[in-house]
C-alpha cells in the first residue's frame, strides 16, 4: 500500500520472464564488453608485457622470488598470480606467494604499525634485491601498494603495477618499474583485464625460460 | 567473436546465469548466507565472497557470504550451514564437489557450481553455469567475469522486490519441498531399525528396514518415512 510512495519498486511484479530476459541481456553484454577489454588491453600492453617478462625471467633466473599483493579481490587476484606460478598447470613451477595469505602477520602489522605498511614492512624483511613485487590495485592508488612499492625499489627487487582507470598515483609514483594500465572505470572489468594481463606474463616468462632468451645479458 | 565462450553458445550460459542469480536473490530475501568453496583454489572462494560482503558499488546492499576453506568443506557446512542456505562452488570437474553436492540436498541447500573445463553433468547442481570448456578460462579472466557476473545479476534481482518471492513457496502445513519421491537425507543417529535423518525440511525419524543398519553421515534416499537406498556419498 505504499506503492505511491515508490512507484518505481512494484512490490506486486509476478512474472520473472521479462526480469530473466534482461539479465540474461545483461550478462551478454556485459560478457562482450570484458571481451573486449580483455583484447584490447593485451594488444596495447604487448610491448610492455615482453619488456616485464623479460626482466622477471632474469630475477627468476638469478633465483629471485615473486611477491604478490593487492586489498580485497584484488588480493585474491595476487593470490591466484601467486598460485599460477608457483603451481602451474604446466611449464616450470617458480618461487612465488602471496603477501596477504598469513591473516596473523597481516593482522600483526595492521594493528600494530597501520594498515598502510602490511605490505611494505613484509618485503622489508624477506624480499632482496633479485625479487620482483607485483602488485594489484583498481585504482592504482591504494596506499599501502604505494608504500609496497617504494620499499621494493629501495632494496632493488624489480616492480610491477597492475592499475585500472588512468592508472592513479601507481602511474605517477616513480617506483613502478612497468605499471600496466588497464583503462576502464569498472572495477570488475579491470579485475578481469587483469587476470588476462597476468596470464600472459606468466606465459612470456615461462616462453623466455625455455627460449634462454636472457642468456644475451 | 567472442572469447569468452567460444565453445558453446553465449546465449545458453546468460540464461542459466539469469536463473541462478534469481534463485540466489530470492535465498538472500530469505535470509540465506552464502556458502562460497572452491577446492584446491581458495581465491576464488575468497573473491566472490568479498563481493557480497562488501560491494564495490556505493549503496549496493551488503550480503552475509562466507569463503569455506580449502581442507574438509564437508565438515566445516554440515555444522554451519542451514536449510535455505546457497553454496556456489568455484572448480573444475571434481568427484569431491560431485560428492559434497548430494549431500547439501539433504542440508537443504541450493547449489551453484561454476567451473570451466571437462563439463560435469548437468543434474549435479541446482544451477550448473559451465564457462567453457577451455580450463585455461580459469586462468586468463574469464573465470572471474562469470562471479562477477552472478553478483551483479543478483543485486539487478533486488531492484524487483515481487520476484524474490518463491512462487512455489512453502505456504501452509505441508513442505512441498518433501511431498517429492526420493528426497535425499543424511543419518545423524540410528537405534535398531529407525534412524534420525537430517533433511531439508529438518530432523526426521525414518525405519532403515529396507536397507540394512546405517551409520552416522551416511547419506539416504527417503520415501514415506522409509530409507530405501543408502547413496554413495
Amino acid at each position: 500500500m505504499t506503492d505511491f510512495l515508490y512507484p518505481f519498486i512494484d512490490g506486486e511484479e509476478r512474472d520473472a520472464g521479462a526480469l530473466l530476459e534482461d539479465l540474461a541481456r545483461s550478462a551478454e553484454a556485459k560478457a562482450a564488453a570484458s571481451d573486449d577489454l580483455r583484447r584490447t588491453t593485451l594488444d596495447g600492453l604487448a610491448g610492455q608485457l615482453d619488456a616485464a617478462a623479460t626482466e622477471m625471467s632474469a630475477r627468476f633466473v638469478a633465483g629471485g622470488r615473486l611477491f604478490a599483493f593487492g586489498n580485497g579481490g584484488s588480493s585474491t587476484d595476487a593470490a591466484a598470480v601467486a598460485s599460477l606460478f608457483g603451481h602451474p598447470p604446466s611449464g616450470r613451477p617458480l618461487p612465488a606467494r602471496s603477501l596477504a595469505a598469513d591473516p596473523a602477520v597481516l593482522t600483526a602489522l595492521a594493528n600494530d604499525v597501520g594498515y598502510e605498511l602490511v605490505f611494505s614492512r613484509q618485503l622489508a624483511s624477506s624480499a632482496g634485491a633479485t625479487d620482483i613485487a607485483l602488485g594489484l590495485s583498481t585504482s592504482g592508488s591504494s596506499v599501502n601498494l604505494l608504500r609496497a612499492f617504494e620499499q621494493a625499489k629501495r632494496i632493488g627487487a624489480l616492480t610491477i603495477g597492475l592499475a585500472g582507470y588512468g592508472g592513479g598515483s601507481m602511474a605517477q609514483a616513480g617506483t613502478v618499474d612497468h605499471c600496466l594500465v588497464v583503462s576502464s572505470d569498472s572495477v570488475h572489468r579491470i579485475q578481469e583485464a587483469q587476470s588476462a594481463v597476468t596470464f600472459e606474463l606468466w606465459r612470456r616468462v615461462q616462453r623466455c625460460l625455455v627460449e634462454g632468451a636472457l642468456d644475451v645479458d | 567473436m567472442s572469447q569468452w565462450l567460444d565453445d558453446q553458445p553465449v546465449a545458453v550460459v546468460s540464461a542459466e546465469l539469469a536463473f541462478a542469480a534469481l534463485a540466489l536473490a530470492r535465498r538472500f530475501a530469505d535470509g540465506a548466507t552464502l556458502w562460497c568453496w572452491s577446492p584446491g583454489a581458495p581465491e576464488h572462494a575468497q573473491h566472490v565472497a568479498v563481493e557480497f560482503v562488501h560491494p564495490v558499488i556505493v549503496g549496493t546492499r551488503a550480503l552475509p557470504a562466507v569463503a569455506v576453506a580449502d581442507g574438509d568443506a564437508t565438515a566445516t557446512l554440515r555444522t554451519m550451514a542451514r536449510a535455505g542456505d546457497a553454496l556456489v562452488v568455484v572448480s573444475s570437474g571434481d568427484a569431491a564437489v560431485s560428492g559434497l553436492l548430494k549431500r547439501t540436498e539433504a542440508w537443504g541447500m541450493t547449489t551453484i557450481w561454476m567451473g570451466c573445463g571437462p563439463r560435469p553433468e548437468a543434474s549435479s547442481a541446482d544451477h550448473l553455469l559451465w564457462l567453457s570448456d577451455d580450463p585455461q578460462a580459469r586462468h586468463d579472466g574469464r573465470l572471474v567475469l562469470g562471479y562477477h557476473l552472478l553478483w551483479e545479476l543478483t543485486h539487478v534481482c533486488f531492484e524487483h522486490p515481487g520476484l524474490l518471492r518463491e512462487p512455489s513457496a512453502t505456504e501452509g502445513p505441508t513442505c512441498t519441498t518433501c511431498s517429492d519421491e526420493g528426497r535425499m537425507g543424511e543419518v545423524v543417529t540410528s537405534q535398531g531399525d529407525d534412524a534420525t535423518v537430517r533433511t531439508a525440511c529438518g530432523i526426521e525419524t525414518v525405519t532403515t528396514l529396507l536397507v540394512g543398519p546405517v551409520a552416522p553421515g551416511d547419506l539416504v534416499l527417503l520415501h514415506a518415512g522409509t530409507a530405501i537406498t543408502v547413496v554413495d556419498g
